[in-house]
């Protein structure tokens, strides 16, 4: 066979392609650009603006409300401390809660062991405020608690606005973090190493000590961190089970907005955003120099749950088991059960009556009062635009991180930002910015709420986006793009028919992580939504939570309807290329 | 196509991956204008050329720069004449193979094979279905266009991954060790099918790969690297029989290196010397490191060559050589495993009656060949494997390892010789400056 040279025609057009439209070209900078304008205007903009007030008063630039931040004895104890050590008690009972959890899935083999370490990623999507009524009706005075207490003669307890109620709330969103990423370090654990360790004299004991132990330290001390960033700044949990008299630096800041004592609230928030960026970034620093071991470990095998002789050992460790079974129940199970028993139920009966109320107050409610219709049609809204913006964002973020150039790292830090500074900040920066407008050249421009809140979801989003794409595309053979370019592909060319289609199972997860998020937002919602025109499904929940608990957990139960579709499709595309995003 | 690439040194920060590293500045720094030289190299039209050696010696570096997916931190590579700098790799017309296939798995077989033919026309007025069903039918498999590749066995892929590089047509396929991931029999049997259908199409081809058995076995001219620096450009034949430096003697294929002080020199007529008699074919000289003058440069003067006498730790050996050589020089040199003569099997043979066998009419007495100079080492044997049609032994002489290959296996102390004319001079040293010594 003859194959004959390449004729003039193809000549002429790969010349062409070499001159290459500018376009095309330089398409991945354009887009890079547009979205760093998208991101200063969202994000860098208002977190801005809150920092500026917190220094300047009256157009005056003044030190003072800082000062008062810093020398009150009521802030500094009430409040930052009493901030701090909730989330160090909640990091100690997340880490004891996940660990077993982590030794379970990743030493033992029963029914369902894959299932339940999916489940693990659940918490990410579940609403915090939902989660917040689950366990107001677990702990409540009418609550499940005190109903089996009740019943077995016992006397009630009062759970509800106590520090321990915080706690466990925390766990039962924390725990279930550590014990993902400690599991996942488990198995990476080579059992050639134990093997050798054995062979070399060691008991299983101290194996377990020399070789295992020292590879979960860095996952727990990774689970441990991120659980004190993500309690240090929990909002809702506090509000709903807290309420004002346990305060965290977030619901202050929240109860400083909704007395419009607007410079108080942008001074503890700049405080606020200081601490978390400070600590992010040393999450982030200790994390980068974990990464990267494990790879192509051959994992030790599975005992199962039900051995087939029965020694001490053997039985200590199911009973063990079987006791932790329990707690997880009891935390993790009762109060979602809880929710959805109270939402059917009203006097010990069964009945729909509380969404008969949701019903008829969509019928007959006041405009002043929160109706649940509007409430569901603008949180699917919202969580529509939040997946038009969050998800072409968190894309093109994943692109660029993943892509080699000078100045990398700060383009990490500056989009992986928002990751650090709470809703609540960024709702109260959008709020006095673009709500209240900003003067352009004698204009002055203003967004709606509905934007605005957008905006907010958006920002929240995209780095899941970003999270469940970029280690995907960074895991792609570099080979592949190359041998497209050498067949005439430009560099946009191959991202579109090469990358794109080979990661689109992490974008899609990522989307569902974005909506999830979108969907169950408080922190920023609760400071934007206006009145009685764009408040969401969580906004409605808390402002039903105060007074009837029945309808609150009735919309709890739609919120963790959609909720859970949208684990779904992260659990069915997330884990497609044996990859979790970096969660 | 015609590729040259001239001077081109490419650095990682103050790493440096090709071209001279600056000695004596430990920093390595890189500076445009300095005189550290680069690598310059030329392929002629229609040439399969092969860049072979270790790993980190710059031979993948150097193939990358070529298609454009890394610039040189100074020098150019030309195509026809035409400089590519700046030129992305698109813009190139070169098919790239690598070792690990990297075909799109997203895509089928056949839509692997005509993702180039989006940027370009088919070649030679085909539609694009009757091109890949060519290219197909060239890889020898005409069935396969319908399926995954990840349903395709290891060398079934690597075949796709070419007939993709071949299908728009290029100018230039470069073949970044394409045959390392596959089992021994199956990169045999592949390499021949490489090379037919290269030299079908007659296209330019770069091939690197590590395995210097198969740089000799499928290139017109191997360039052998070492350390980010050319050691010798030359046909096959010629890289084997006369090394140019310690490093490509030792690096393609067995050898046994000595160095020794000259005792001797005297001119004898060239037909008294096998250089210019019998198997050896006309070949060009030597060239020398980093220098690719291409091939058919001047011949040397094949009229004259030297009987030099050799002093190797107390032994006098008899060499034959082109190279003039001083009369206190030292000199470098080496002889093949399969060159060298075993004279006394030692205990473990059946009375040296396999020595006869490897070289007739040889005088045992004298250790003289055919009438000429030979020399016999005493030497212990160390070590031996068996090959099949071989053994490859190891032996101990003066403090040196030698190598020697024979049809029966050895042991104890042997005798080994080898013939004047079977020496390979790779460097003569002159030490008449002072202090040299």
């Amino acid at each position: 066979m003859r194959v004959d040279p390449p004729d003039p025609v193809a000549r002429v057009r790969r010349r062409a392609s070499e001159t290459g439209s500018w376009v095309e070209r330089h398409a991945l900078t354009l887009v890079a650009a547009v979205t760093a304008a998208v991101l200063v205007v969202m994000f860098y903009f208002p977190v801005g603006t809150v920092l500026v007030e917190a220094v300047v008063v009256d157009g005056r630039v003044t030190a003072a409300p800082l000062v008062d931040v810093l020398t009150s004895e009521f802030y500094l104890v009430d409040i930052f401390w009493f901030t701090a050590y909730q989330a160090l008690l909640s990091t100690v009972a997340s880490v004891a809660l996940g660990l077993p959890g982590a030794w379970v899935l990743a030493r033992f083999d029963f029914p369902g062991r894959e299932t339940l370490r999916s489940l693990t990623i659940l918490p990410f999507v579940m609403p915090s405020i939902m989660v917040a009524i689950g366990f107001v009706a677990t702990f409540g005075r009418n609550g499940t608690l005190n109903a089996v207490l009740g019943a077995a003669g016992l006397p009630r307890v009062e759970l509800l606005f106590t520090l321990p109620a915080i706690v466990i709330a925390h766990a039962f969103y924390n725990a279930p973090l550590v014990a993902r990423v400690t599991t996942a370090a488990w198995e990476s654990v080579d059992a050639s190493a134990i093997e050798t360790a054995r062979s070399l004299g060691a008991s299983p004991t101290r194996a377990f000590v020399d070789v295992v132990v020292p590879q979960l330290l860095p996952a727990i001390a990774i689970g441990a961190t991120l659980t004190f960033v993500f309690t240090f700044a929990s909002f809702p949990i506090v509000l709903a089970l807290g309420g004002f008299q346990l305060a965290t630096v977030e619901v202050f800041v929240y109860s400083r907005i909704q007395n419009l004592a607007y410079a108080e609230a942008a001074a503890l928030a700049a405080v606020e955003t200081v601490i978390s960026l400070g600590l992010t970034y040393l999450y982030l620093r200790y994390e980068g120099r974990q990464r990267g071991d494990g790879q192509g470990a051959r994992p030790q095998p599975r005992r199962s749950v039900w051995p087939a002789s029965w020694g001490l050992r053997e039985a200590a460790a199911r009973v063990a088991i079987g006791g932790y079974a329990v707690v997880v129940l009891a935390v993790f199970v009762v109060p979602i059960a809880s929710m959805v028993l109270t939402s059917l139920t009203a006097g010990g009966e069964f009945t729909l009556d509380h969404y008969r109320f949701l019903l008829e107050r969509q019928r007959t409610g006041a405009s002043y009062q929160v109706r649940p219709l509007p409430a569901i049609r603008n949180s699917l809204l919202f969580g529509g635009g939040t997946l038009l913006v969050a998800v072409p964002m968190g894309v093109v973020l994943a692109v660029l991180t993943t892509r080699r150039f000078r100045g990398r790292a700060a383009v990490d830090a500056l989009t992986m930002a928002p990751l650090a500074v709470s809703g609540l900040v960024v709702g109260l920066g959008l709020l006095r910015g673009l709500v209240f407008g900003v003067e352009v050249f004698g204009t002055r421009l203003r967004v709606t709420g509905g934007l605005a809140i957008v905006a907010a979801h958006a920002v929240g989003a995209y780095p899941f986006v970003t999270r469940s794409v970029a280690p995907l595309l960074g895991n792609l053979d570099s080979r592949l793009v190359e041998s497209a370019r050498s067949l005439g592909a430009t560099r946009a060319r191959a991202l579109l028919d090469i990358e794109l289609p080979l990661v689109a199972a992490g974008v899609v997860a990522g989307a569902a992580f974005a909506f999830a998020i979108s969907i169950g937002e408080f922190d920023s919602t609760v400071v934007l939504a206006e009145g009685s025109t764009s408040y969401t499904m969580p906004v409605a929940l808390e402002r039903y939570l105060g007074r009837r608990l029945g309808p609150a957990t009735a919309m709890g139960c739609v919120l963790l309807a959609v909720t859970s579709l949208s684990f779904v499709v992260i659990e069915r595309f997330g884990d497609r290329y044996g990859g979790q995003g970096g969660f | 196509m015609r590729l040259s690439i001239e001077n081109v040194r490419k650095a990682y920060g103050d790493t440096v991956a090709l071209g001279e590293s600056g000695d004596g500045d430990p920093g390595g720094r890189v500076d445009e204008g300095s005189d550290l030289g680069g690598v310059t190299l030329d392929v002629d039209h229609g040439e399969f050329f092969t860049l072979v050696g270790p790993s980190g010696c710059g031979k993948t570096t150097t193939l990358r720069l070529v298609a454009g997916f890394d610039a040189p931190t100074a020098g150019t590579v030309r195509f026809d004449g035409r400089r590519m700098d700046g030129v992305p790799p698109e813009g190139r017309n070169v098919g790239v193979v690598f070792q690990n296939y990297a075909l799109f798995p997203h895509l089928s077989v056949a839509e692997n094979v005509a993702y180039g033919l989006r940027f370009a026309d088919p070649p030679g007025g085909e539609t694009r279905e009757e091109r890949v069903g060519s290219l197909l039918d060239l890889v020898d498999l005409p069935d396969a266009g319908g399926r995954d590749p990840a349903e395709l066995s290891g060398g079934q892929r690597q075949r796709v991954a070419l007939a993709r590089a071949l299908a728009p047509g290029p100018d230039l396929l470069l073949l970044d060790e394409p045959m390392s991931a596959l089992d021994a029999r199956l990169r045999e049997r592949l390499r021949l099918q490489i090379k037919e259908i290269q030299s079908e199409l007659g296209v330019t081809t770069l091939y690197v790969t590590h395995d210097q058995e198969e740089a000799l076995a499928v290139s017109d001219r191997v360039a052998v690297m070492s350390a980010g620096a050319i050691e010798q450009v030359g046909v096959p034949r010629e890289i084997y029989r006369r090394p140019a430096t310690r490093f490509v003697a030792a690096f393609v294929g067995d050898n046994n290196v000595f160095e020794g002080t000259v005792r001797s020199v005297r001119t004898v007529g060239d037909d008294d010397g096998r250089d210019a008699a019998g198997d050896a074919s006309p070949e060009s000289p030597v060239e020398t490191k980093g220098v690719g003058s291409g091939r058919g440069g001047a011949r040397g003067d094949g009229t004259r060559a030297y009987a030099v006498t050799v002093d190797v730790d107390g032994t006098a050996v008899p060499l034959r050589t082109r190279e003039s050589v001083p009369p206190d020089g030292r000199v470098t040199f080496c002889v093949r495993p399969e060159r060298m003569t075993v004279l006394d099997a030692g205990d473990g043979g059946d009375g040296g009656s396999g020595v006869d066998a490897v070289r007739p009419g040889r005088d045992e007495r004298t250790g003289r060949v055919d009438g000429h100079d030979a020399v016999t080492l005493d030497a212990t044997v160390s070590n031996a494997e068996f090959l099949g049609d071989s053994t490859r032994t190891y032996l101990r002489w003066n403090g040196r390892e030698l190598t020697v290959r024979s049809p029966d296996p050895l042991s104890g102390d042997v005798q080994v010789g080898f013939d004047g004319v079977d020496a390979h001079v790779i460097d003569v040293e002159s030490r008449s400056e002072p202090g040299s010594e």
